[in-house]
């Protein structure tokens, strides 16, 4: 599995670094921007990512509009939706309307931080990213 | 307390929903527990509750709510659309409390920042062989199933933050052996080992890193840090103890609060500043502003980590980061405060939720006002012979009169119907009753009768005693009511009614009542009797021993009653707010206990009345009458008591005099006034030399310098400015 993150706070980079590449190959950037490039060129290259772990507070582009960006580009390049990559929104905000915002936009989970990592691993394997 | 641990509002409203779904579904399974059946609005409408706690708690991941409320939708989902007829309706009902209770207490795990870890497979093992018997009766009867009712897993999921609640916020204080060099490298390698583990931490001195001299100051006065961690004291230890050089460590756990205050404050200003930014997070942060506040937080964690990559000692650039800080901070407050009228414009509600300390400090702050009225229109002042006050009476009539509404006001802000409060016991006697095996019906009359809000906070524990105690001992098993000539069903009237300034809250049952000459026994086994005579004891004070504590007649320890707890916790309580528990009962027939409590604590009618040089308040609710008596009225004891004759009746005499052990005030029976005073159906007569007049009453504690005097309950202020106690009079009663 590959896996992107989009995380600008280095305290937090650092927590999933330790904790995702368990599941599978990671990829870290540190704005949404660079997040939003790296999806292209992984899109590119023809590997795309399955799971993009996105902080909604990041300079350049914020995750909403990362996840959106994402979102166009899949629906712009006609990938099925069984096949898009699962985005998780992984941030201290966690008021019900942000909440609602992200799940509206498409994303399949938002995990408040600090993160659970057993639940988070428990909705990767619902997700069945992970078995 | 439990809402302070929750600062994440998706739990908060998640929480909230499903507990107004779970209370509205305990609500229609009461309703209708002694229907045939549901009716089809009914059905649906706990089908939707069920659904919709099965969808909410799948998207937060709480696995136990989502399989049991998904078993419980799935036998409505069959009741709706089959409408079978023969379903076992209490065992339903049964059914839906226990999922409800379970539900509840998954949800008070989760309040109080715990896993909801409890296990329903037995629950949902019974709800299962529960439908399948539906499932086959619909079958027998040839109508055909309907679609199965899927679970399809939500495909989003809200993954609630890790709590915090288990965060300890420690104090460290770390000595380094004297001659250690490099002190502050050492420090801050430690420090970097602890930032593992940290949820927030910071350390004085602050510039360890760029500034050699503080390898000094840490020899001197020891490295100090503040860290907030998960992890327990001992893992902060091991973590601490694996650098090396290290004399003494100091660790104590302190409290939030108390977490940004590093003793030992050395660089105040920096501090201040990284102190107020630790407020300002851990503080609760408006809806509307999150967003902003946030910010600086994040801005803040970077400056702070900036900090140790340079280790030039850049005091510029220090300077400047500490800056960017503030000036972030300040930021986040500006948009806070421009942010605030709009949010105040969106929440016009007809209700608006006022911190319970501010009704309290009003309402004290209104019992002065009525004391500093009477300090104005009582003033000795306006006593001067041949002063017109034609115009200063109008105004003070007006002022009276307001201060009287502002009064009444504050006290109908402070009243609420005792609905709620009953409400809850309907759920107490459905589940004891029913694992107890016995049959009850809980009749509830005047539940929309208000009290004090304080009151009802006091009253609901004992109630729930009265009312347990009436199901578990109260009622007779259905065996034993059918051989007595009663219905088997039980029957508990909660009732509660104003009477005389005061609410009356009644509990009745129609059990098998108490046995005078059992509870006599009892007490004489436990020793409780006191010496007294039991031929002298009235039923009242038979009645009344129950309350004694380490009192219980039932022989047997039940879940619910038993231990000899609780009748006595009930009274005290129930004292504590001023009000008295009246106790009848009739053999084979039932037990009434009455709760009588003043309306309201604060403000009460009383009068004033001296003796000698001393005055006391005497509440005007206790008292009967006053009259002037003659000398051969009195009836003097054999043992030195005193008696009093008027019309026919004798009451007990008691001189305030002696009873205070003034040492002015008059003997002369004929000379004074007797005042008879009432209480819990016993008078007496008190016998004082004057009355002063009527006035309302600020009712304020004794101050705890001259706690438990005899004789008397609280203090007052009068209108001269002169303090005065208020007598006791349940307590001058007893010794009577």
């Amino acid at each position: 599995m590959k896996i992107l993150i989009a995380e600008d706070d280095f305290a937090s980079r650092k927590f999933m670094l330790r904790f995702l590449p368990k599941f599978g190959e990671c990829d870290v950037t540190v704005d949404g921007m660079e997040a939003v490039d790296a999806f292209m060129m992984a899109l590119e290259a023809n590997e795309g990512y399955d799971l993009v772990c996105l902080d909604i507070m990041m300079p350049e582009l914020d995750g909403y509009q990362v996840l959106k960006a994402i979102r166009d580009i899949e629906v712009e390049r006609g990938i099925p939706e069984e096949k898009r990559a699962k985005v998780i929104m992984t941030t201290a905000l966690n008021e019900g309307r942000n909440v609602t915002k992200a799940f509206e936009l498409g994303c399949v989970a938002y995990a408040g931080k600090p993160i659970d990592q057993e639940k988070f691993e428990s909705v990767l394997k619902k997700l069945g990213l992970v078995s | 307390m439990a809402e302070n641990y929750i600062s994440d509002s998706m739990l908060d409203m998640f929480l909230y929903e499903t507990g107004q779904m779970i209370e509205s579904l305990e609500n229609i399974a009461l309703e209708k527990q002694n229907d045939d059946g549901f009716d089809e609005a009914s059905v649906n409408e706990i089908f939707r509750i069920m659904h919709t706690i099965k969808g909410s708690s799948g998207v937060m991941m709480y696995q136990n709510i989502t399989m049991i409320s998904h078993k419980l939708e799935d036998v409505f989902y069959y009741l709706r659309e089959s409408k079978p007829t023969n379903v076992p309706h209490s065992e339903l009902i049964g059914y839906m409390m226990d999922v409800a209770s379970f539900i509840t207490e998954e949800c008070d795990k989760i309040k109080d920042g715990r896993e909801p870890d409890g296990d329903c497979t037995e629950l949902h093992g019974k709800i299962d062989e529960f439908l399948s018997m539906i499932k086959n009766d619909i079958k027998k009867s040839g109508s055909e199933l309907p679609a199965e009712n899927k679970y399809v897993e939500p495909t989003q999921f809200y993954i609630a933050p890790a709590t915090n609640v288990s965060s300890h916020h420690f104090h460290i204080v770390v000595h380094y052996e004297s001659g250690t060099e490099m002190a502050n490298i050492r420090a801050y390698t430690m420090a970097f080992n602890l930032k593992d583990i940290a949820e927030d931490m910071y350390y004085l001195p602050e510039d360890i890193v760029s500034n050699p001299d503080t390898a000094k100051d840490i020899l001197d006065d020891g490295f100090k840090v503040a860290i907030q961690t998960m992890s327990s004291e001992k893992e902060v230890l091991e973590i601490i103890n694996r650098c090396v050089g290290i004399e003494k460590i100091d660790i104590k756990e302190v409290d939030e609060s108390d977490f940004a205050n590093l003793a030992g404050v050395k660089e105040e200003k920096t501090t201040l500043q990284y102190g107020g930014l630790v407020i300002d997070l851990d503080g609760p942060i408006p809806d509307s502003n999150n967003e902003t506040a946030k910010a600086p937080e994040k801005e803040a964690l970077t400056v702070q980590k900036t900090q140790p990559v340079n280790p030039l000692g850049d005091e510029k650039l220090e300077g400047k980061a500490t800056d960017k800080l503030a000036e972030l901070a300040d930021k986040g407050k500006e948009k806070k405060a421009a942010e605030k009228p709009k949010g105040e414009k969106r929440e016009v509600q007809r209700y608006i939720s006022v911190n319970v300390n501010k009704m309290d400090e009003l309402m004290d702050m209104i019992g002065e006002l009525v004391i500093s009225q009477a300090f104005v229109l009582q003033n000795p002042d306006l006593k001067i012979p041949g002063l017109d006050l034609t115009n200063f009476n109008k105004a003070a009539g007006q002022m009276s009169k307001i201060t009287s509404d502002l009064q009444e006001i504050i006290m109908s802000m402070r009243m609420m119907p005792l609905a709620n409060t009953f409400q809850k016991m309907n759920k107490i006697v459905f589940d004891v009753s029913r694992k107890l095996g016995k049959d009850i019906d809980l009749k509830i009359i005047g539940e929309e009768t208000e009290m004090d809000k304080n009151i009802i906070e006091h009253i609901s524990d004992p109630l729930m005693h009265l009312i347990r105690n009436a199901v578990d001992h109260g009622i007779e098993s259905k065996a034993d009511r059918l051989r007595a000539g009663k219905p088997e069903k039980g029957l508990i009237r909660l009732e509660a009614k104003n009477e005389g300034g005061k609410v009356w809250i009644i509990v009745k049952d129609d059990g098998a009542g108490m046995v005078k000459e059992k509870l006599i026994a009892k007490a004489k086994k436990q020793g409780l009797l006191n010496n007294r005579n039991e031929k002298d004891m009235t039923d009242k004070e038979i009645f009344n021993l129950v309350t004694l504590p380490g009192f219980s007649t039932n022989e047997t320890v039940t879940e619910y009653s038993g231990r000899g707890v609780g009748m006595d916790v009930v009274v005290q309580n129930l004292t504590s707010v001023g009000g008295s528990l009246d106790i009848e009962s009739e053999e084979g027939k039932g037990t009434t206990f009455t709760m009588k409590i003043p309306l309201t604590l604060a403000i009460v009618d009383g009068i004033v009345v001296s003796v000698g040089e001393s005055k006391f308040v005497a509440a005007t609710g206790n008292i009967q009458e006053f009259i002037c008596v003659t000398n051969d009225m009195v009836i003097k004891e054999p043992d030195g008591g005193q008696g009093i004759m008027i019309r026919g009746e004798c009451y007990p005499l008691i001189r305030l005099k002696e009873y205070f052990k003034l040492k002015d005030g008059i003997d002369d029976i004929e000379k004074g006034v007797l005042m008879i005073v009432e209480h819990e159906g016993r008078k007496a007569g008190l016998f004082i030399d004057k009355i002063y007049g009527e006035q309302e009453i600020v009712v304020k504690p004794l101050p705890p310098y001259i706690n438990k005097v005899k004789g008397v309950s609280s203090c007052t202020q009068l209108g001269d400015g002169s303090i005065s106690l208020i007598i006791d009079i349940a307590g001058i009663m007893k010794g009577a």
